[in-house]
């Protein structure tokens, strides 16, 4: 449904994205995973035809997304990746704008949305919070029921009840058939929705995985809290991989090897036991190791 | 030409439309009620007070006679170009340049329109906001002076005139147009957008105070419009042709570098 081949297109700076190739077929839910600057963004303006190539196509339902964007929008909701609207219009007015534009008579998908969301829609954009315009935003994306859907970081600046709305809302649309691209550098916010997911780095595709086998890959930081420094020793002794050590805390880094990870701790006075927030780069330190390409 | 689109930029723009519609409309007023034919020597033997190269800079130069002759030194050369000229500036500006900076044009590029519909349709509007400015002041004038000064504006030169004037503007507004269409900031597009314009204006008043000044006039385009010398029955297809070639080149480069280029969206 979409494709992308051998896409190249460099800024000024250097940055860009060097020779992506992926394809995702008719009703999978695909996670475009990478650190702020990685090139999720640039993809996505080139599959939303804003941006020139310097080399590669990239096609949705094989149509070209720059020349024959008019025919792709008719299929396509986009959500952009940093939000701007017609300030002066209401929420309201705003919607409706829309559904001109794109020739639709009924707005009862729109209604259903803006209740689902809890959206106000009468104020003026401008007076609205980030979280009212990113629900405005997936409202706008999603009211003419398209057949694919392109997100730039959906979920950011919506709150975890909207978060699971939101989630819901992609399943739902995932067993109506639909083909979803969603960027994010949140691995949670993937996991919950995606199939499959590739993960770009400085502007390269180093993989591109089904999702079971990226939670497979996922390292995890757990902090322990024990009772003294006999504890340490014992899990100093478990063969575990650690981080920083103080005198009755311990961070322990765990890939695959829950078993160890658990039976070790069995032999210790756990006081406390939390996972660390960790960055994208430390989840999957098997692709954003130095030297990997 | 996309219909939707076309509403919802004349909703966002009328009201600027409006207040320059009611500046230049409360300038003609007041500059038509200081039209007496019977004390015009009285005017021109005051501005003779007044230092020449002054009076010729704003373009008050010819001898005033009649209504027509009137309004195309004291309203014409002036104020109905430099008032639509301002509003060109800001309009066109907000017509792309201020879409593709904020980037609500994304949304626009996300409708099931091409490019080349969008971008035709900010540049109608601002055709025809440009032109409509004109007209209803034009209107305006006449109804004036019809009210005024029963018989007394000669209407073919008149006409002229504000055939004329519209020509010019529309060319101007080409400009902005275009500088609006080529940049990715507004910054950029207000500098050239705005700065050439205003630049022409200026040199073409250097200009008319002679002398010394008087080779700037190879340097704007303001130097083929005399109103002067139109309300006395010198009309210059040349100039019109000019205009008219300024405006299609202008919109249409806009337009084609806008379909073209990539958008930092």
């Amino acid at each position: 449904m979409i494709d992308v081949k051998d896409l190249t297109m460099t800024y000024k700076s250097g940055k860009g994205v060097f020779d992506l190739t992926f394809s995702i077929p008719e009703g999978e839910v695909f996670g475009y995973l990478g650190p702020n600057g990685a090139g999720k963004t640039t993809t996505i303006r080139q599959l939303m035809g804003f941006t020139n190539a310097d080399k590669g196509t990239c096609t949705i339902k094989g149509l070209d997304c720059r020349t024959q964007s008019q025919e792709v929008n008719k299929h396509l909701g986009y959500l952009p990746g940093e939000i701007a609207f017609f300030d002066e219009m209401t929420g309201k007015q705003f919607l409706s704008f829309l559904q001109e534009m794109r020739g639709i008579r009924s707005n009862a998908r729109t209604q259903k949305l803006i209740e689902r969301f809890d959206l106000e829609v009468t104020p003026r954009i401008k007076r609205m919070s980030k979280g009212m315009k990113q629900k405005l935003a997936v409202i706008a994306a999603f009211m003419h029921d398209p057949a694919v859907y392109i997100l730039d970081e959906p979920s950011s600046g919506l709150d975890p009840l909207m978060q699971h709305i939101f989630v819901d809302l992609i399943h739902e649309e995932k067993k109506r058939g639909k083909t979803v691209l969603m960027s994010s550098h949140n691995f949670e916010e993937i996991e919950r929705t995606c199939d499959r997911a590739g993960i770009i780095r400085e502007g390269r595709l180093v993989a591109v995985e089904d999702i079971n086998s990226l939670k497979a890959a996922q390292r995890r930081v757990f902090l322990i809290t024990v009772a003294g420094p006999e504890d340490i020793d014992h899990i100093r002794a478990g063969g575990l991989e650690l981080g920083k050590v103080t005198n009755n805390q311990v961070e322990v880094v765990v890939g695959s090897d829950y078993d160890a990870f658990i039976k070790t701790l069995g032999k210790c006075r756990v006081q406390g036991l939390d996972v660390l927030p960790q960055s994208l780069e430390q989840v999957f330190l098997k692709y954003y190791g130095q030297g990997v390409h | 030409m996309n219909f939707p689109l076309f509403k919802s930029t004349l909703r966002a723009n009328w009201i600027i439309g409006i207040i320059f519609l009611a500046i230049m409309f409360m300038y003609l007023s007041i500059i038509l009620t200081m039209f007496d034919p019977d004390s015009m020597e009285s005017l021109n033997q005051m501005l003779e007070t007044l230092p020449a190269e002054l009076i010729s800079a704003m373009g008050f130069d010819a001898l005033i006679t009649d209504l027509a002759s009137f309004l195309a030194g004291y309203y014409y050369g002036f104020l109905a170009i430099m008032f639509p000229m301002i509003y060109c500036i800001i309009t066109a500006n907000r017509l792309v340049a201020k879409h593709v900076d904020s980037g609500s044009m994304a949304y626009l590029l996300s409708t099931p329109h091409s490019r080349l519909t969008i971008v035709t349709t900010q540049a109608l509007y601002l055709v025809a906001g440009t032109a409509d400015l004109l007209i209803l002041i034009g209107l305006a004038a006449f109804a004036l002076s019809a009210g005024m000064y029963p018989g007394q504006l000669a209407v073919g030169p008149f006409l002229q005139l504000n055939l004329m004037v519209i020509l010019l503007m529309l060319a101007i507004s080409g400009i902005c147009f275009f500088f609006s269409c080529i940049f990715n900031d507004t910054k950029y597009s207000l500098a050239l957008g705005a700065g050439i314009p205003v630049l022409f204006f200026l040199i073409d008043m250097l200009a008319k105070v002679g002398g010394n000044t008087s080779w700037l006039k190879n340097l704007t385009l303001f130097t083929l419009y005399n109103p002067a010398k139109i309300v006395a029955g010198d009309f210059s297809l040349t100039s019109a042709v000019i205009f008219l070639a300024v405006t299609i080149a202008t919109y249409l480069g806009g337009i084609m570098f806008f379909n073209r280029r990539s958008l930092p969206l």
